[in-house]
């Protein structure tokens, strides 16, 4: 495999990742990460000195679209994104992230007060939303002075808790942490924090779309096999349309994602995949789940997994603060009329 | 009157230039001549009379800012479809009237590239670019609106002419037009999308009647056009006999896919004049700091974000070779809706102007409510929303309509 990316196009992943998904699917949460590392799937985005494969963010996008699509219980986005981002301040946290050996998650909800003491920091707080963290080693959590910290889950003062949610396969905890100590060395910048969170977008919107796709591909086949009056439930202009505007979101997210990975891309179309994924991709599988009729709404047919996970990826980012401090931010950059000329 | 003679030096420059460079060129050509009387986020916005319409576009054609992907040997620049899209990214920028012949432009133009003769393409096409030909689309018709395959406007052959007559309507623009693009019938009506045939037809050709229709905005912009034994000859029929329909369905595409490109751009210049005109208002600014109206102003972000990703997507495709086909609805579908949406939280949250109203409200309010307005055509013209969606059901995902 080439590893400067040059020649290789993100899509040629898709076909590895949906196979390796498939795989993990009789797996435990271990074996499921060293599978997923010697397919090279945890390292696609971290450097080549932790054992990545150093290459740009669009690469990790079909990766984890595949683990959507296969309702993969692992915390992939997690596990991609950290494996960057200790690569250059915990090479050696990093190399074990990349190749399966420390299963790694982060905490999405909340920030902890950190104190200083000495070579060491002191933690205390509640955090939530952290996939798969009652079986993780380390622990990503967000501090109250914007920077981040890997916390050791076997550190003295940790408390895991189980949390309610709706994902089925990938369970959230919330995690309080009473006076836990770690060496300071184990804080990252704030600006590696914040492209972290960023970057998350992206990689919410790929698993987003990869649920998205599964529903719409069930509903299609629903429709078109499920007979009623004679006819089958996609000669109705009703479901032609409900259909077709679930396709409609769907090119939607797609195109999205491929412009926040794009040359020029920066935080507003990273945000931009993230928000329109999370607006399409709730309206797609509820609408596939409508229009299952009676049996989307058992437990068999897998449409209300996805919407579970859609829904919970959509919280997971905080979908409506993020969209109001995107409208804040953009609404903040511009000048009253008599400051500022709107035409060019 | 304003005179727009103005050549400056970039023009002759530009043939050198690419990507950015270029995009700086072009945008500082508009923001040289564009006048500020032209754009409807000034004070001094007064819409231009046709002859100014037309003086400005001819402008923009010389400065390179028309017929951008044409070949020169038609008039046009030569450039690339990414050119195009730099120059429509800028042209969306600056809220400048919308063209009076963007059918000839965008519709007539590339169809008579892929189906005209060399003749035709090389009388048509500077005509269209140089502003001497307006064209109109006459394709709907009173008992053939959606469904365009039961059009019934015949021509009929006589010799080496062509008879036309029958009836076309929402023709927009046809009263100031000098060429109509007629689809008409060579066949029986049972041949449905067969046995069609496209012509450019002379709108002052004797039998030719143009009726102009108020719309909702007030303006008297659609027609009805009437073909009263129009005789057509036959170096103005465009493609082969019995092709009409292919080529009615490319122009469609290209309508559908690419007309108007600068759209993204266009509502971003919309938002940023909304939120301006809003911040300059006490009342106003307050509610634009408000969660609700920054989670709701997000939105329109996040739909011009999707819009720009749609164009881009389109233009790649493009460049790739691929054709556009039924993809075109996907961006006409969200376009026209998000569209709506914005212009209805425009003129919501403009109504709540404190009192006296400031003059940056008043310009605004005119602006947003004539969009508003217009924007309910939107998801009507180039094939309804409804249409929209049938394509994409029977030729995106081809769902069976079967027994």
């Amino acid at each position: 495999m080439t590893l400067t990316g040059e020649g290789l196009q993100p899509s040629e992943f898709a076909l590895t990742a949906a196979r390796a998904v498939a795989d993990c699917a009789a797996l435990s949460l271990r074996e499921q990460a060293r599978h997923l590392a010697n397919d090279g799937l945890l390292g696609v985005i971290a450097g080549q000195d932790v054992g990545g494969l150093d290459l740009p963010l669009a690469f990790a996008v079909p990766v984890v679209a595949a683990a959507g699509s296969g309702l993969l219980g692992f915390p992939l986005m997690e596990a991609l994104l950290l494996g960057r981002a200790l690569q250059e301040s915990l090479p050696r946290e990093a190399e074990a992230v990349v190749s399966g050996e420390m299963l790694a998650t982060i905490a999405w909800q909340g920030s902890v007060d950190a104190g200083r003491e000495g070579e060491s920091v002191v933690l205390n707080g509640w955090v939530a939303r952290a996939a798969c963290a009652g079986e993780a080693d380390c622990l990503l959590v967000r501090l109250g002075t914007g920077t981040a910290a890997l916390v050791p889950m076997d550190s003295e003062g940790i408390v895991v808790e189980d949390a309610t949610g709706l994902d089925l396969t990938v369970p959230e905890h919330t995690v309080r942490l009473q006076g836990v100590i770690i060496p300071a060395a184990r804080v990252l910048s704030e600006n590696i924090w914040s492209l972290l969170c960023s970057e998350a977008n992206v990689l919410r919107a790929a698993a987003i779309l990869g649920s998205a796709e599964a529903c719409l591909t069930l509903a299609q086949e629903h429709a078109s096999t499920r007979r009623q009056f004679g006819r089958a439930l996609s000669y109705n202009q009703a479901i032609r349309h409900a259909l077709a505007r679930q396709k409609l979101g769907l090119e939607g997210i797609r195109h999205a994602i491929t412009r926040s990975v794009g040359d020029e891309a920066g935080a507003l179309q990273r945000d931009a995949a993230f928000l329109a994924a999370g607006v399409y991709g709730s309206a797609i599988s509820e609408g596939a789940l409508q229009i299952h009729g009676g049996m989307g709404f058992t437990w068999d047919v897998p449409v209300h997994r996805h919407l579970r996970r859609v829904r919970a990826l959509q919280a997971q980012g905080d979908a409506n603060a993020a969209l109001a401090a995107l409208g804040r931010r953009y609404v903040g950059a511009i000048g009253p009329v008599a400051d500022a000329a709107i035409s060019g | 009157m304003t005179v727009i003679e103005t050549e400056p030096p970039e023009v002759a420059a530009t043939g050198d230039l690419s990507g950015e460079a270029y995009r700086a060129a072009m945008r500082r050509w508009l923001r040289a001549n564009l006048p500020a009387s032209f754009c409807s986020d000034s004070a001094t916005f007064s819409p231009p009379t046709l002859q100014q319409s037309i003086a400005w576009e001819a402008a923009m054609y010389r400065a390179g800012l028309a017929g951008i992907i044409w070949p020169q040997a038609y008039g046009g620049h030569g450039r690339t479809l990414r050119e195009h899209l730099i120059a429509n990214q800028e042209i969306g920028a600056f809220a400048m009237p919308e063209s009076v012949n963007s059918i000839g432009k965008e519709l007539a133009g590339p169809i008579i590239l892929a189906v005209g003769t060399e003749e035709q393409k090389r009388r048509f096409l500077p005509a269209i670019l140089e502003m001497r030909d307006v064209w109109c689309q006459g394709f709907s018709e009173p008992e053939a609106g959606s469904d365009l395959a039961g059009l019934r406007t015949r021509a009929t052959r006589d010799g080496d002419t062509f008879r036309i007559n029958g009836q076309k309507i929402w023709t927009s623009g046809a009263y100031r037009a000098q060429r109509c693009l007629v689809l008409a019938r060579t066949g029986p009506l049972e041949d449905r999308h067969r046995g069609l045939a496209m012509f450019a037809v002379r709108l002052d050709a004797k039998g030719v009647r143009v009726r102009p229709i108020k719309s909702i905005d007030g303006r008297e912009s659609f027609c009805e056009v009437f073909f009263d034994d129009v005789e057509v000859l036959q170096s103005d029929a465009l493609g082969a006999p019995d092709e009409g329909w292919a080529a009615a369905i490319r122009v469609l595409e290209i309508e559908r896919a690419t007309n108007r490109m600068y759209r993204a751009w266009r509502f971003e210049n919309e938002l940023r004049h909304l939120i301006s005109a809003c911040k300059s208002d006490p009342v106003l600014a307050q509610l634009v700091a408000d969660h609700h109206y920054a989670v709701r102003l997000g939105e329109v972000v996040v739909d011009i974000e999707v819009l720009k990703a749609h164009v881009e997507t389109a233009v790649d495709a493009l460049v790739n070779g691929d054709r556009i086909g039924a993809r075109g609805s996907l961006a006409k579908l969200h376009w026209s809706e998000a569209h709506q949406r914005f212009a209805a939280l425009a003129l919501e949250l403009l109504a709540q102007a404190s009192l006296p109203q400031l003059p940056a409200v008043q310009v605004a309010r005119r602006r947003f409510e004539a969009i508003y307005l217009q924007a309910r055509a939107e998801t009507i013209y180039a094939g309804t929303t409804e249409i929209q969606l049938g394509i994409i059901a029977d030729r995106i995902l081809q769902l069976s309509k079967g027994k």
